[in-house]
């Protein structure tokens, strides 16, 4: 009997020492943020003796960062990399209001992110590292006020500033996809489904979306990467099942709000350093978005890095050359 | 209704002073193997029956319970469950149960918690968590060693299925393995 005892006993100090042992270092810190009813994780890892920090914007929206960790954690020898969950995404939890989840409030949520990581990290340079959804709230939280001077720049992976902009990009990426592989039958759907500012508010993005992957315009999938799903579920803080819950709460940004979202005449008064990462073969926002988004960016002069061999995540399917990129722009 | 209440306690209560079978758990409790924790919970057998044509005991149970759980970099909770519970106990001490909870949790940022204030200062929030309903089923199976190595001991193992609610707009839903011994405190 003694030793079952002496085993469970052992166990109990383990769990509650580990917490401890992990919050004493720099590096390894913990944060959450509670705002308007959301528990938002801020996972603090790698070299803050750099004084840069990396603020790393996960897509989605109701993706992960942390979740990500697995590809950029290269990073982290160099740079101090911050990886926040957003509302009803990732591991955040709560008791929020579906009604938050719109670009107002998460740009709102990056701004006291990026004072809280400021406040925290009072001589660090925060550069943002956005991708997908995370550039639209890049442009989201740089576009409003004075943000931009909270941050020393912006990387932007594959994603958009104007979803009507996205949807034609996209809808052109279909048409040329389907002439190559020779399927009359969505080139005829996107040729008869043209999108136009009319009727963006009623446009079924979802099927011309659908039509995109059965083009094979994003074939990569992090659940085939075994080590990506083995660190998911047994090495990382992630919340697992978390992210199974998380989308039954975007319907209704789905339906009214993306559709509402437009930044492009405000990416003039963007003047802090911005990088455009892409993924040259990406259809989920195709890199003409990029060619876009460098051309009206006319107070800064863009960096612009194409991953050829990648679709949407270019960190995932280049990694090394990805931190290699990264920590360029930052030095 | 007055009666039927009365009825329902005095079924319990008899119940109560029958059983003789009462039990301490003591187990290993986590989300999975790096979710680690510990649970506690007092068995109180409400009905035990042993069937006379092959030795079977069949009992209902009161089990309520503490478990204390880590989950490194994401929270520490304490989940409270009065559980109720059907257990068989083979001739051969082989033992099936099912449970049924309606557990409560509350869990512990493990992390320095930041609240946005009014006028948009930071506030920091200590002990900073939530408290969720936590409604349980349980399977189990182990084995009783008083059946046939007369030791007065008990393993078991079992899976919890769990709903947490609220979590964000809706609900999460957990797994909780949960493997450990059963010790009487009065022989059998």
């Amino acid at each position: 009997m003694k030793p079952c005892y002496f085993c469970l006993l052992f166990l109990l100090l383990v769990s509650l020492s580990a917490c401890e042992k992990n919050e004493m270092a720099d590096t390894e810190r913990t944060l959450y943020l509670r705002h308007k009813g959301a528990d938002m994780p801020i996972w603090v890892r790698g070299n803050l003796a750099s004084n840069k920090l990396v603020l790393f914007l996960h897509g989605g929206p109701g993706d992960c960062a942390m979740c990500y960790r697995h590809y950029l954690k290269g990073l982290e020898k160099d740079v101090a990399v911050a990886y926040w969950d957003q509302r009803i995404a990732g591991s955040s939890s709560g008791k929020v209001d579906v009604k938050t989840l719109n670009y107002a409030q998460f740009g709102e949520d990056a701004y006291y992110v990026v004072k809280l990581l400021k406040e925290q990290y009072p001589n660090t340079r925060i550069y943002l590292l956005a991708h997908s959804f995370g550039v639209e709230l890049a442009w989201q939280f740089l576009t409003t006020g004075d943000n931009q001077k909270m941050v020393s720049g912006l990387m932007a992976v594959n994603g958009t500033f104007s979803t009507f902009r996205w949807l034609v990009q996209m809808r052109e990426w279909i048409l040329r996809e389907a002439r190559l592989q020779n399927r009359t039958e969505i080139e005829k759907y996107a040729q008869e489904n043209p999108v136009t500012r009319e009727n963006l508010g009623t446009y079924k993005w979802p099927e011309l979306y659908k039509r995109m992957l059965d083009l094979g315009g994003n074939p990569v999938s992090i659940y085939d990467d075994k080590s990506f799903v083995l660190n998911y579920l047994f090495a990382s803080p992630n919340t697992a099942l978390a992210q199974f819950s998380h989308p039954e709460a975007y319907t209704d940004y789905g339906d009214h709000e993306i559709r509402t979202y437009e930044k492009g005449p405000l990416l003039k008064n963007i003047e802090i350093p911005v990088a455009l990462f892409w993924g040259k073969k990406d259809g989920v926002v195709p890199i003409e978005i990029g060619y876009e988004t460098r051309d009206l960016l006319s107070k800064t002069v863009p960096a612009f890095v194409t991953f050829e061999q990648s679709h949407h995540e270019p960190f995932i399917t280049e990694t090394d050359r990805f931190v290699a990129e990264v920590l360029k722009f930052v030095r | 209704m007055k009666s039927a209440l009365c009825r329902v306690a005095g079924f319990l209560l008899m119940g109560c002073l029958t059983a003789q079978a009462q039990q301490l758990r003591v187990a290993y409790f986590g989300e999975t193997v790096t979710h680690y924790g510990l649970k506690v919970a007092y068995e109180y057998p409400l009905i035990s029956r042993v069937k006379s044509s092959n030795n079977a005991r069949k009992e209902f149970l009161i089990t309520p319970g503490l478990a204390v759980y880590n989950h490194p970099h994401n929270h520490v909770g304490v989940v409270f469950s009065p559980e109720l519970a059907y257990q068989r106990t083979g001739r051969r001490g082989g033992v099936f149960e099912v449970g049924l909870s309606n557990s409560y949790l509350r869990y512990f940022l493990a992390g320095q918690t930041f609240e946005v204030g009014e006028n948009g200062a930071f506030r920091r929030v200590r002990m900073a968590g939530r408290g969720a309903y936590l409604p349980t089923v349980s399977v189990g199976f182990g084995r009783d060693l008083s059946v046939r190595h007369n030791r007065s001991l008990a393993w078991y193992a079992r899976l919890n299925l769990m709903q947490q609610r609220p979590y964000n707009a809706s609900q999460l839903y957990r797994f909780g393995i949960e493997c450990g011994i059963r010790k009487p405190l009065k022989r059998k």
